[in-house]
């Protein structure tokens, strides 16, 4: 890649910069947009996360900045990135929320359903009592409103 | 790697906004795995609510219908957005549905994928019932229908103009008639995928009302037709049809012999075409060969078709890239065909050959001249032995998948594999009796990157799956089953394939006429 020298400067919310490689911080297409759309200045600004989570963000970006070439898609390569996810997304749900809200805002596709596809693992296989459990939701249903969704989805097939 | 991040550590966005609760967090890890502890720290709100509604809707995406239903139940939130990001409903279409409909659609309001499936006992939705959905999802590209029994043309009618965006129609075991089905086709331009089975209302009146060609006719790329009486009304969609790409036919009744020259002639589009115990033969075939374009051909079980017919697609459809047979133990379609197909579809990747008898001949100049043959399926077949495995094994170098059933192969067929196809990746070996265990071991033992799976069928119980073999003896004295593994079967089968080879050359005419008789005798109702 030719960028790979080039350097780009973002600054989270709590104002800590990280200084990374243009292809790593073009994952996000919301900063790569904002730097095409000469948002050029000495850094680039991420007013919706914070340090701690940037840096986690931008290790994902790091490691996935690969992904896209050739070498990238050999299968022992996608195994072991494959793995290196599964680590990553072994978070406390505070961190995990936060890192789907940063990919969210930041625009990675790729860390989105990684996030995503982790939190519904937390919810397959569960009855609404356990969902509500694991993520401390709270029933607010009518016990009404809740027989009529009930019945409801009797009628739809699994 | 300095993954494992501890949450003491770590300032979040949320401890920016909602300091209040940054002591509790930091001390109580919230595992998703310990629904005890979750329960401790009752006083937390749900960290999963400060997400937006796509994110959430991005989460529900991956969960299954059923999981998703449990989710709708854990808070009104949930519900609202479980059902606004549901694109696919499937729901059981009876009559006591309707009364729920505007509800139901009220709370799945983009919906673009519906299915309504009914069982056989049940009385099924009504016109009315359709006419009220179609109202609430006007955006539906994709429509499933089975077994709707109580749908009439007039129901038909009232969705087909409130769906005008539909892409997708799929009905089995209905009995709405030609109006119902025309209905659809006058008033969905953009419809691509017809797929019809079993459907009872055309089977009325000595004239059947012709269906198509409709507006859909220009638009549509696919058209499946499966076991319908008078499936030919269909005539007029298909030759009017003329951006067609895939057809396919399976046990319909009625001379297709006389249709196929008509479509042809109008619709040079069509690339993949199967048939499927129709009533076709080389008059038919003849007229495909004029689809320039095809690359997919299914012939399965049209004991009619014989080499000619085969020989005439093969010299015009250079382009075919992948065949199927199933030869039904007739024997009409054999070398001679193959070889055409040999001569000039180089582009060949994908052969299936059942109930098919080729020999070393075919084999070796398929194997020669067809350099991408990637997959290549043999099955039912008396003549493939040890010496066309070899043959398979020394000039199929592009073979990646290759699988034998109920062939006549031994441990020495085995043998030969380990050394030959470089690009061989899959073998599966499949109730051929010669091949023992051991030899299966010793081809993995000696290709340690080639999958091999061998399925001995020791109990050679008569399954649907079994039909090449049970379904049409055709002569052929089942192998005891006490032979399995028995020292000396290799030698023995390699004796058995060259009979057979030596009765396909010689004495195959006789044998032919009598197969052909038997299976005209038993397949004469669909067909007189």
């Amino acid at each position: 890649m030719e960028s790979t020298s080039k350097k780009v400067t973002l600054s989270s919310s709590d104002g800590r910069t990280f200084e990374v490689e243009e292809a790593v911080a073009f994952q996000s297409q919301t900063i790569k947009h904002l730097y095409e759309a000469g948002c050029t200045g000495d850094f680039i600004p991420v007013p919706n996360v914070t340090g701690d989570i940037l840096s986690m963000v931008l290790r994902y970006c790091e490691k996935h900045v690969d992904s896209d070439t050739a070498a990238g898609k050999e299968s022992f390569y996608v195994n072991k990135l494959k793995g290196w996810d599964a680590l990553f997304v072994k978070v406390d749900q505070s961190i995990l929320f936060d890192l789907i809200l940063a990919a969210d805002f930041l625009n990675i596709k790729s860390l989105m359903d990684l996030t995503c596809k982790t939190v519904a693992s937390m919810m397959k296989g569960k009855t609404t009592e356990e969902i509500r459990g694991t993520f401390n939701i709270k029933n607010d249903y009518t016990p009404e409103a809740e027989e009529m969704v009930r019945r409801e989805n009797q009628w739809a097939f699994e | 790697m300095g993954q494992s991040v501890s949450s003491a550590k770590l300032t979040t966005r949320r401890d920016c906004n909602h300091s209040q609760r940054s002591f509790s967090k930091s001390t109580v890890l919230i595992s998703p795995m310990k629904t005890e502890e979750a329960e401790v720290i009752d006083e937390l709100s749900d960290f999963i609510s400060d997400l937006p509604d796509e994110c959430l809707a991005c989460v529900f995406q991956s969960l299954t219908p059923a999981d998703r239903k449990r989710c709708s139940l854990v808070c009104r939130r949930w519900l609202r957005i479980e059902g606004q990001s549901r694109h696919r409903l499937s729901l059981n279409a009876q009559s006591d549905l309707h009364p729920l409909i505007p509800s139901i659609f009220s709370r799945f309001d983009a919906v673009t994928k519906l299915a309504l499936k009914c069982d056989r006992r049940s009385v099924g939705i009504g016109d009315e019932a359709l006419a009220s959905i179609s109202e609430r999802c006007r955006n539906l590209t994709r429509l499933k229908l089975r077994a709707c029994r109580d749908l009439t043309d007039a129901g038909m009618l009232a969705f087909a103009k409130n769906c005008r965006g539909l892409k997708k129609l799929s009905c089995g075991s209905c009995t709405f008639g030609a109006k119902g089905m025309n209905a659809v086709l006058d008033n969905c331009p953009a419809l691509e995928e017809l797929s019809v089975k079993r459907l009872r209302g055309i089977i009325d009146g000595a004239a059947a009302e012709p269906i198509g060609p409709g507006l859909a006719a220009a638009s549509l790329k696919t058209i499946c037709l499966k076991e319908l009486y008078n499936g030919q009304c269909f005539g007029p969609l298909i030759i009017g049809a003329r951006n067609l790409r895939s057809l396919k036919l399976f046990r319909c009744s009625g001379d297709w012999d006389k249709l196929f020259p008509l479509i042809m002639d109008q619709v040079t589009s069509i690339i993949e075409i199967h048939m499927e115990r129709i009533q076709v033969s080389d008059v038919g075939l003849e007229a495909i060969s004029n689809s320039l374009n095809l690359e997919i051909l299914h012939l399965v079980k049209t004991p009619e078709c014989t080499n000619a017919g085969l020989g005439a697609v093969a010299e015009k459809c250079k382009l075919l890239r992948k065949l199927h047979i199933d030869g039904w133990k007739a024997n009409r379609i054999g070398d001679h065909g193959l070889i055409a197909v040999a001569k000039s579809c180089s582009n060949l990747q994908e052969l299936v050959l059942i109930g098919v008898n080729p020999t070393k001949l075919s084999l070796e100049m398929l194997a020669s001249n067809c350099q991408n043959l990637e997959r290549l399926a043999l099955c039912g077949s008396d003549t493939v032995g040890d010496a066309e495995i070899c043959c398979i094994a020394l000039k199929c170098i592009a073979l990646k998948k290759l699988c034998i059933k109920s062939c006549p192969i031994s441990d020495h067929g085995m043998e030969a594999l380990a050394s030959g196809c470089p690009n061989l990746v899959k073998v599966k070996v499949k109730k051929c009796r010669g091949v023992t265990p051991e030899g299966a071991d010793w081809l993995r033992a000696n290709r340690g990157s080639l999958s091999v799976n061998l399925d001995m069928g020791e109990h050679l119980d008569v399954t649907a799956n079994d039909v090449v073999v049970q379904d049409n003896g055709d002569g052929i004295p089942p192998v005891v089953t006490g032979q399995i593994g028995a020292p000396g079967i290799a030698s023995s089968s390699t004796a058995r394939s060259t009979s057979f080879k030596l009765s396909g050359l010689l004495g195959g005419r006789s044998f032919m006429a009598c197969t052909l008789r038997r299976l005209a005798s038993s397949n004469g109702s669909s067909r007189s």
